[in-house]
């Protein structure tokens, strides 16, 4: 696989360094992602990954280092300076540790806020209803039916967002994340707070997101288990720099990733 | 014993200490005509004491407020459950019906008749103007502001800027001010119509880019201190504003479609129905804003501004967008009044006048259009009724206590206002079962 690894590339981060204050939480941080690779980042807690995160998607502007992110049609995208949403639009989306939804609006409004298309300002076309403003709404009609499918909430989708259950949660922000048709995704613990069987079900949600849309995906969990079967490779973080990196049989095998990070927590991550 | 319950008596002296406090500033009885609650002396509660026989001090008067404040709190509480599981089965089928959608346009088609018709029934012209200018023109500006507060949850503290505006706009295009008129004939006044709400719109957007980049609290002081900059700029620079005289008398509205002509004059009528006619299109421009993808992109903001971004939404557009289409109301109800009134004076946009506004909004319902529009007639109908017949000793300094009260009891019964929108209700019950949660504690992922 390592001779691809220049062709074909999605996301290149390059010594990435981001403080707050005297706080380091990325120290360094190099990563490249191949397309359409499940790749996930592991580390003890407060190892930097949603800071990685939050850089990659434009939430937090390291100090230092660069960003590339390669859509399939369009000019390497230089990420660092760019805010938050045209990152999004330029095709990289994500989701939150703790799940942000829009609590007021019921499951279908919230993906269809995903899949609108926000360029432009479409005064005219909200008010005016011609028939591209109709087109555009029956469109994203369409997206979200077929994601409400994809995540299976579709007798769900008249629900408020906050009358779901934990796991439905998660799957509706993923859901959100994905209308924006995306060529990467980055999901930050998306397990997180489910039972075990919520989790089975997120994992094999997961693994359809890359192998039938075919989108890349950028993955933290703590869950060892989990990460293990679904990650095709693995970066490890430990306070802010990358310890490892590998196959998840490599990572599990490395004696610096036991003792930093296994070896501390192995008990509490096994459960 | 609840009612003597320590939890009660605890109560019972925090509402003593507050009219403590209360009773020192205020001052005896009469003490100043300015001070807020001159409404002690020589008004309803003087008469309650037998026209001054038993003129009781104020803090007494105050400590009996008091105690049957916590009187009618305590006696309520044990049977709070009760009263409003009763108020909820009595209003079972008229909430029922309100929500048909038959139901909801033929309430529409009467308002419409009533309100087409209503000045049949107003016969003075005093009443009608005041309908115009007091209910008319706020109604406007309580839409405006329901925009930027209610649709895309700014909080803005100086929209009678947008107002000033459209009023200065209007005074200016049509010569009145002492500022060189950028045409040789002045424009006729209803070609100010437009102009005045495009005026407004763009000052929004000037306004909106650089301010609109903080959140909260901080847009807030900002947007309060636009508006005292703009105030300061009218009353100072008397060469080009007129200062704190106002202008000219602005000239009354003309139409001319060649084929008819017509001439809006003293008589308050054909106002009326120009302002029915614009509140009307802007209810209606409104509310196709509030159902579009901008409509939806405003309450993705309003909910949660970093997941909005994570899809796409630029933040910053949509809310300058919010602020010029507010504006656009705002602009309109200052031509509108300028050209009834027929002057134009820095009284127009104090910061009063911005905080009405935003009691109507917070009142009617923040995000509800017809909410807002309803809370505008009742407040500024029993305004203008107190003002004018000055009931039961009603001082007009005490309008805002009253109001203060108005809002605090509105916060603890109906915190979404008088017509919520069914979104901002969602908002509030949301918000009362699970704990906000901080935004740093989010993007570092701390789990709630
Ligand atoms: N906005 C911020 N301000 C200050 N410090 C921050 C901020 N965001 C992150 N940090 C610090 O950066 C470090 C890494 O935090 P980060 O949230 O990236 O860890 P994490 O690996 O995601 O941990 P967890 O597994 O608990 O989610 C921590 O020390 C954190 O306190
Ligand atoms: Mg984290």
């Amino acid at each position: 696989m390592s001779d691809q690894v220049t062709t074909d590339l999605i996301i290149r981060a390059e010594k990435l360094t981001l403080r707050f204050g005297g706080v380091v939480s990325l120290r360094d941080v190099s990563i490249d992602m191949r397309r359409g690779e499940i790749l996930a980042v592991i580390g003890p807690n407060g190892a930097g990954k949603t800071s990685l995160f939050n850089s990659l998607s434009g939430v937090y502007q390291p100090q230092e280092g660069s960003i590339t992110f390669m859509a399939r049609d369009a000019a390497p995208l230089s990420v660092i300076g760019k805010k938050a949403h045209q990152i999004a639009q330029a095709g990289v989306s994500r989701t939150f540790q703790a799940s942000r939804l829009f609590s007021a609006l019921n499951v279908f409004e919230n993906i269809k806020i995903g899949a609108e298309d926000h360029r432009g300002i479409g005064l005219v076309g909200a008010l005016v209803k011609g028939p591209g403003t109709r087109r555009g709404e029956h469109q994203s009609d369409e997206v979200v039916i077929k994601l409400l499918e994809f995540v299976g909430l579709t007798r769900e989708a008249n629900l408020i967002a906050s009358q779901l259950s934990y796991g439905a949660r998660r799957r509706l922000e993923i859901a959100r994340a994905l209308a924006t048709d995306p060529e990467v995704i980055l999901l930050d613990e998306p397990a997180a707070g489910t039972n075990p069987s919520e989790k089975l079900e997120l994992a094999e949600l997961i693994r359809r997101v890359r192998d039938e849309r075919g989108v890349s995906v950028l993955l933290i969990e703590h869950d060892m288990k989990l990460v293990m079967s679904l990650a095709e490779r693995l970066y490890v973080l430990n306070f802010g720099s990358v310890i490892a990196e590998g196959s998840p049989a490599d990572v599990r095998a490395n004696p610096v990733v036991i003792d930093a990070y296994l070896g501390s927590s192995h008990e509490e991550t096994k459960a | 014993m609840t009612m003597f319950s320590p939890a009660n008596l605890k109560r019972l002296f925090l509402i003593l200490v507050i009219t403590a406090v209360v009773a020192v500033m205020t001052g005896t009885p009469g003490s100043s005509t300015a001070s807020p609650t001159t409404g002690v002396h020589g008004s309803f509660l003087e008469r309650v004491s037998w026209f001054g026989l038993f003129v009781a001090p104020r803090w007494l008067l105050f400590t009996t407020l008091g105690v049957i404040v916590w009187l009618v709190v305590s006696l309520y509480r044990p049977r709070a459950r009760s009263i409003r599981r009763g108020i909820d089965t009595a209003l079972a089928l008229p909430k029922a019906l309100a929500t048909k959608r038959s139901t909801r346009v033929a309430l529409m088609l009467v308002a419409l008749v009533v309100v087409i018709f209503l000045p049949k029934f107003v016969h003075e012209s005093f009443w009608m103007y005041l309908i115009v200018e007091q209910i008319g023109v706020w109604i406007l500006l309580a839409l405006g502001l329901n925009v930027v507060v209610g649709f895309a949850g700014l909080l803005d503290l100086g929209f009678a800027a947008f107002y000033a505006i459209g009023a200065y706009t209007t005074a200016w295009l049509t010569g009145a001010l002492p500022a060189p008129a950028l045409f040789h004939h002045p424009i006729p006044t209803l070609w100010v119509i437009p102009i005045g709400i495009l005026a407004a719109m763009i000052f929004g957007v000037l306004l909106g880019t650089p301010t609109l980049r903080l959140r909260g609290d901080y847009l807030a002081i900002v947007t309060l201190g636009f508006a005292l900059i703009i105030d300061d700029f009218v009353e100072t620079q008397s060469g080009v504003t007129g200062g704190g005289v106002g202008s000219a008398p602005v000239p009354h509205p003309a139409l001319n479609l060649g084929f008819w002509h017509f001439h809006w004059g003293i008589t308050p009528t054909p106002y009326y129905y120009l302002c029915l006619v614009f509140i009307i299109v802007f209810i209606i421009v409104f509310t196709s804003l509030e159902r579009s993808r901008i409509g939806r992109a405003w309450v993705a903001i309003r909910e949660d501004e970093v997941a909005a971004e994570s899809v796409g939404i630029n933040p910053l557009k949509y809310k300058v967008m919010a602020f010029a289409v507010g504006a656009a109301s705002g602009g309109f109800g200052g031509v509108m009044s300028a050209g009834l009134v027929g002057i134009v004076n820095p009284g127009l946009f104090t910061f009063q006048i911005s905080v009405n506004v935003l009691v109507l909004v917070i009142f009617g319902g923040m995000g509800s259009i017809w909410g807002v529009a309803l809370g505008a007639i009742v407040i500024q109908t029993a305004t203008s009724y107190l003002d004018n017949y000055q009931p039961w000793g009603y001082q007009i300094n005490d309008l805002y206590m009253y109001i203060g009260a108005l809002l605090i009891i509105m916060m603890i019964f109906r915190p979404a206002g008088l017509l919520p929108s069914r979104r901002r209700a969602r908002e509030f019950a949301a918000a009362k079962g699970d704990e906000q949660v901080h935004t740093d504690e989010v993007l570092t992922g701390d789990q709630p």
